[in-house]
């Protein structure tokens, strides 16, 4: 049998030719009749509906309450789309006691107990609506159905699952989010994931840690992160456990919840995540030590000045502006460390603050430094570059920076 | 004679028979995508990402040369975009006039000494500026480097946020684009490197303080056709490409990269012609050297709308520039040709874009010449020649009204029924004369060139403040 190149070949350019016009305008005359007969349609579609949403929404009050029997609307589909469309929008701009009247005339009218139904029994992009719903109600009562869903074999149904849940915003919730990645693994995207089970565990953060202790890379990373964001104080001592662990990530996550401790904790551990081989494990501790507004910090946040990394610097800097006492001396300290590009990332933070009249003035009035130094100290201020190397104002500044340490 | 004619002719119709069968392919890989896109985004809450703690800063980098009257509507709309972390990079790059001057009395800008690390290469830095009236405004003043590349550069230098979003001073981003435009990196922050999203045409349309008021189809011809081809490069080019990972070209006018990987490919080349395509072929090239596994996305819906030429001669001279930037690219690409480290790009994007792009306004021009010789010679049918055009007519209509209704499918922005009628009316009307046209503009491009005029030149706009008289 001869291949379909041949045949093609056979055919001629001219034959070929002939049969591809009809083709083309055949094409080109159905794109055009469905493109107009669409338009036709949903202009129709839309002016029915406006008409419809106008009528529902002057009677809103009698409906939510029930005083329009639900059987009225809820039999015919057309109606029940708008209703259901206008409870699930006003419930996200509402206020609570608004919410629990809406959330009351969803459940009595059966609107969740329909779309729980819904994400049962259906698959793809039907199932996916009815997650994405039972999602926007945040009624409890559709946890077990969206736990149901992140089962599915679509990824998309597992997402829509995902992010319902994650709009619960409830310890339930978490439970069933984090009972699933235990038992799958990562089986969506690391972001979803994160960004809904902050949501559900920022009440109860503790709940994340047996299933960091148990989880295996890249799962533990991905909770490491979540821990990171929700950890409040009451963890410290969990925190620390992280500190020393071999993934970067969780590291990183412990240098991130530090900042929520008691300083008396947090001093020692994060100055030696501080200088960490990873640069963003230092970049969170840099930025947790800077939260501590404790003057035992200085030091720490001035060699985070020095790091290779700008984004280290700059966030050191921006934790040295924070002080806003001892700002000579801290300058001072800036310029000891004889480094071009910490000088540059703390005049950036110190400006960007609008506090570089501040600093002006206490050099001014400052008492511990002497006219010279005063002179030099505002000569770097002004240029934002370092004086040339001078043994006698070195070890001058450098005085008041090993003060400072 | 007659032979040679007789093969030339022959392989132009193979050469259109690929060449449409190829885009007919992407159309139908488009119209697919899209459909799931807009699916997917049923189960996204915009607001979900904007409120989210993870969602993470970007700088947007917008450079500007003498655009005094259109730079602070330029800046609020940009400052007014919705995205939780948000910092504004203006680069003054040599205006002439007072742009930097109008900026200072309206964002009240002090001179500051911000983070600039020059690691990319640019003209000098005359001054930092930092607004008192929102502190994520920073203004980079430079002196004029002769390009736009070298402008976004001096931007990059001053960029602390792992994400950069370049776009043009002129053009209008709709609120929520950079919410939208980060969609495939909030799903896979380690992959995806590189996002673009869609360039629309804003001339016809209704414009208040900068802000879109409503969608509306220009009223001259040559705009109309280049809607048309928006579309159709946009909606089926280049959402078919990105499937594939093998999109080319994100456009300079608003597109988001990582900021680490753009200096790690030292920011955009200065002398480059066709300065945004260069920057995502040295992307794909420095990953696939590194073996590292990336992808560069497209997204349809965020959209930003910007000026397109109104005249012939501005038009011709773009598209002569387009033609000379695409060439300036893929030469020194050559190298990656046939090659199994460049995988795809090596084997099917790039052989595309030197076959179905570069070439194009060669082969065609050619073929049409020995056509119309061969039909003289007798060596042709006259049946045979008109049908060929007849099918080469029809054929790219087909295309054209496709990427219509993918717009009309998807996005709809063009509510008007007039409107509508007349995009459609130009999907017939677009491939006499001003198809031909615009392959002599090409070839134009590619001999200038060729003859040593590499120099980058802006196209002028009425910009943003004319905008608003319509």
């Amino acid at each position: 049998m001869a291949s379909i190149f041949d045949k093609i070949w056979k055919l001629g350019p001219a034959a070929f030719v002939m049969k591809a016009i009809v083709a083309a305008f055949v094409t080109n005359a159905l794109l055009l009749a469905f493109i107009l007969f669409r338009r036709t349609y949903r202009k129709r579609y839309f002016a029915r509906r406006d008409k419809r949403v106008f009528e529902l929404r002057r009677n809103w009050d009698a409906l939510i309450s029930g005083e329009i029997p639900y059987t009225d609307w809820r039999n015919k589909t057309f109606d029940l789309q708008i209703v259901e469309e206008m409870a699930l929008d006003a419930l996200e701009a509402s206020a609570p006691e608004e919410s629990a009247r809406l959330l009351k005339f969803l459940r009595n009218s059966g609107l969740i107990e329909k779309r729980v139904c819904e994400a049962r029994q259906f698959t793809g992009w039907r199932r996916i609506r009815a997650l994405v719903a039972l999602g926007c109600t945040r009624a409890p009562e559709g946890i077990s159905a969206l736990a149901e869903g992140l089962r599915d074999g679509d990824i998309e149904v597992r997402l829509a699952a995902l992010r319902g849940l994650g709009r619960m915003a409830s310890p339930q919730a978490a439970e069933e989010i984090l009972a699933w990645v235990a038992e799958i693994g990562l089986s969506v995207p690391a972001l979803p994931l994160q960004n809904a089970l902050i949501q559900c565990t920022a009440e109860r953060p503790q709940m994340l840690l047996p299933y960091i202790q148990y989880a295996e890379s890249p799962l533990r990373e991905v909770l490491g992160r979540v821990l990171g964001e929700v950890a409040t104080p009451a963890l410290g001592l969990d925190l620390l456990q992280f500190a020393g662990d071999e993934i970067d990530e969780l590291r990183a996550a412990a240098a991130r919840g530090m900042s929520h401790t008691k300083i008396e904790l947090a001093l020692d551990v994060l100055t030696e995540l501080a200088h960490d081989p990873i640069w963003f494990v230092r970049l969170r501790a840099i930025v947790s030590l800077g939260k501590l507004l404790d003057p035992r910090t200085i030091p720490t946040l001035l060699s985070g000045l020095t790091d290779a990394n700008r984004l280290v610097r700059f966030r050191a800097a921006e934790g040295l502006v924070e002080f806003k006492i001892e700002m000579a001396s801290i300058f001072a300290a800036v310029i000891a460390t004889r480094d071009r590009y910490g000088l540059h990332a703390y005049l950036t933070a110190l400006e960007n603050a609008d506090m570089r009249g501040n600093l002006e003035e206490e050099l001014q009035a400052s008492a511990k430094i002497n006219e010279n130094e005063k002179d030099r100290l505002r000569s770097v201020l002004l240029t934002g570059t370092l004086p040339v190397e001078d043994a006698a104002i070195t070890s001058d500044v450098s005085e008041h920076a090993a003060a400072l340490r | 004679m007659i032979r040679i004619l007789y093969i030339s002719n022959h392989m132009l119709f193979w050469y259109y028979l690929v060449s449409n069968l190829a885009y007919l392919t992407m159309l139908i890989i488009a119209i697919n995508t899209s459909a799931r896109h807009q699916r997917r985004l049923g189960s996204h809450r915009l607001s979900w990402i904007k409120e989210t703690p993870l969602t993470p800063p970007i700088a947007v980098i917008a450079p500007a040369h003498n655009e005094e009257g259109s730079i602070c509507v330029a800046v609020r709309n940009l400052l007014d975009l919705d995205y939780p972390q948000l910092e504004l990079i203006v680069v003054n790059d040599g205006s002439e006039d007072c742009t930097l001057a109008v900026m200072q009395k309206e964002f009240h800008l002090r001179p500051v000494r911000a983070i600039y690390v020059p690691e990319m290469k640019s003209a000098p830095v005359r001054g930092l500026y930092r607004s008192d009236v929102d502190a994520r405004l920073l203004v980079v003043d430079k002196e004029a480097g002769g390009s736009k590349a070298d402008a976004v550069n001096a931007g990059l230098n001053a960029v602390t946020s792992p994400y950069v979003c370049i776009v043009d001073s002129d053009s209008v981003l709709e609120r929520d684009a950079l919410l939208r435009i980060m969609i495939p990196i909030l799903e896979n922050p380690k992959r995806v490197i590189a996002v673009g999203g869609i360039i629309r045409v804003l001339n016809g349309s209704e414009i208040k303080d900068g802000q879109l008021q409503r969608v509306r189809l220009p009223r001259k011809s040559i705009e109309v056709i280049q809607v048309i081809e928006y579309l159709r490069a946009f909606l089926i080019g280049r959402e078919a490409w990105a499937q594939g990972n093998m999109l080319m070209i994100i456009s300079g006018a608003f597109g988001v990269f990582r900021s680490d990987h753009v200096r790690s490919v030292g920011g955009y080349r200065s002398r480059a012609i066709g300065e945004d395509f260069d920057l995502v072929a040295r992307l794909h090239r420095h990953m696939r050297e590194k073996g590292v596994d990336y992808e560069i996305q497209f997204v349809p819906d965020p959209m930003c709308w910007t000026e397109v030429p109104s005249d012939l001669k501005s038009l011709g001279r773009q598209r002569a520039r387009w033609q000379k930037g695409l060439l300036d690219v893929l030469w020194p690409s050559r190298n990656m040709l046939f090659r199994v480290r460049y995988g795809r790009i090596g084997w099917f994007a790039l052989p595309y874009l030197w076959l179905f792009e570069l070439l194009a306004p060669v082969v065609e021009i050619t073929g049409l010449v020995t056509i119309i010789l061969a039909a003289c010679l007798g060596a042709l049918s006259g049946t045979f020649f008109s049908q060929f055009l007849i099918f080469g007519y029809a054929f790219a209509t087909v295309i054209s009204i496709g990427a219509v209704l993918q717009e009309e499918i998807t996005y709809k922005r063009y509510n008007d029924w007039q409107d509508v009628v007349r995009l459609l009316g130009y999907c017939f009307l677009e491939h006499f004369p001003y198809r031909q046209m615009h392959m002599l503009w090409r070839l134009q491009g590619m001999w200038e060139y060729l003859r040593g005029d590499h120099a980058w030149k802006p196209a002028k706009r009425k910009g943003l403040a004319a905008a608003r008289a319509h």
